[in-house]
């Protein structure tokens, strides 16, 4: 009979285990994250799949500055401070530039992809987000060459 | 009966993540085939690349020809949501950028004979360019995987 009861008792701690486990992989927020179709060449994927995770949604970043009619300097510059402005918005969500999965990145010339791509290789080392690419007429202010739009999910 | 418990605790569990899957179409436009909204809450995530209409070895589609390009970018982002496990029923949201504006009503037309279970929501706008020389549309679309 004690036997029996143990038994018993193991079966059902055995068992909420089990459950708890389950439950823990179908709530848990643990991220999963596949890049399929990764185009070094183009630093790009041609899609993210992402399953769980906390997202997030930045706001277009630009090299713009608080004062108005201020030179923001040539192309690689321009990338330099914006992406400068990416991490400091992700890292207030503990994020980094990592945990990036899509950008859609607005140009006035849509001749600078190249160098794009080849300063974009030295910050994503994990593996490349999707990217879309527009040539845009103008943006937000004269001088301002490059508009990006990124979207995170963290683990 | 503590088994029975926690046997329908685990049938809470799986059907409750199997409910977070819906999707719900807010304020269609059929006109249009686009939705105001889609809600839908779990699921996996897909986010593309703009697709356009040149092939995998950057070869355009149709060169001046608009429908063509659209028949070219659909059957692209089946190919890339394939890979990902996916349907173009699956995607939720799309920016279409066109060089010209002029084009939208026979996009959505053909965006009609396409999504069958529901619209996605969507954006239209005129882009100056696009990536690949000569095309006239591109789609950046997010997918939430059916499972």
């Amino acid at each position: 009979m004690e036997y029996w009861s143990n038994g018993r008792a193991m079966k059902t701690v055995m068992l909420t285990g089990f459950l708890l486990c389950l439950i823990g992989t179908l709530h848990g927020q643990e991220l999963k994250k596949e890049f399929v179709d990764p185009m070094p060449q183009d630093s790009r994927s041609a899609a993210v799949k992402v399953k769980g995770g906390t997202m997030l949604f930045l706001a277009g970043h630009t090299a713009s500055l608080p004062q108005v009619n201020v030179d923001h300097g040539n192309f690689e510059a321009q990338f330099n401070r914006v992406f400068d402005k990416i991490k400091t918005t992700l890292s207030q969500a503990g994020a980094t530039f990592d945990d990036i999965v899509t950008m859609s990145v607005f140009l006035t010339d849509l001749r600078y992809i190249p160098e794009f791509n080849k300063l974009t290789r030295e910050i994503f080392k994990k593996g490349f987000p999707a990217v879309t690419f527009v040539e845009v007429s103008h943006l937000a202010r004269p001088q301002l060459i490059m508009e990006i739009q990124p979207i995170a999910v963290i683990p | 009966m503590k088994h029975i418990a926690l046997g329908v605790l685990g049938f809470a569990v799986f059907s409750g993540s199997a409910l977070a899957q819906e999707r719900e179409m807010i304020l269609p436009v059929p006109q249009s085939a686009y939705s105001q909204a889609v809600k839908i809450k779990g699921g996996t995530l897909v986010f593309l690349s703009g697709v356009g209409p040149a092939d995998e070895k950057g070869v355009l589609a149709a060169p001046g020809d608009f429908p063509g390009q659209v028949r070219a970018t659909w059957a692209n982002m089946r190919r890339v949501l394939a890979k990902a496990g996916g349907s173009l029923d699956d995607i939720v949201t799309m920016t279409v950028y066109t060089t010209e504006r002029r084009w939208g009503e026979i996009f959505t037309d053909m965006r009609k004979e396409v999504f069958k279970t529901g619209y996605p929501s969507s954006a239209f706008m005129e882009a100056r360019k696009l990536k690949t020389p000569g095309a006239l549309l591109e789609i950046q679309a997010i997918a939430v995987l059916k499972e």
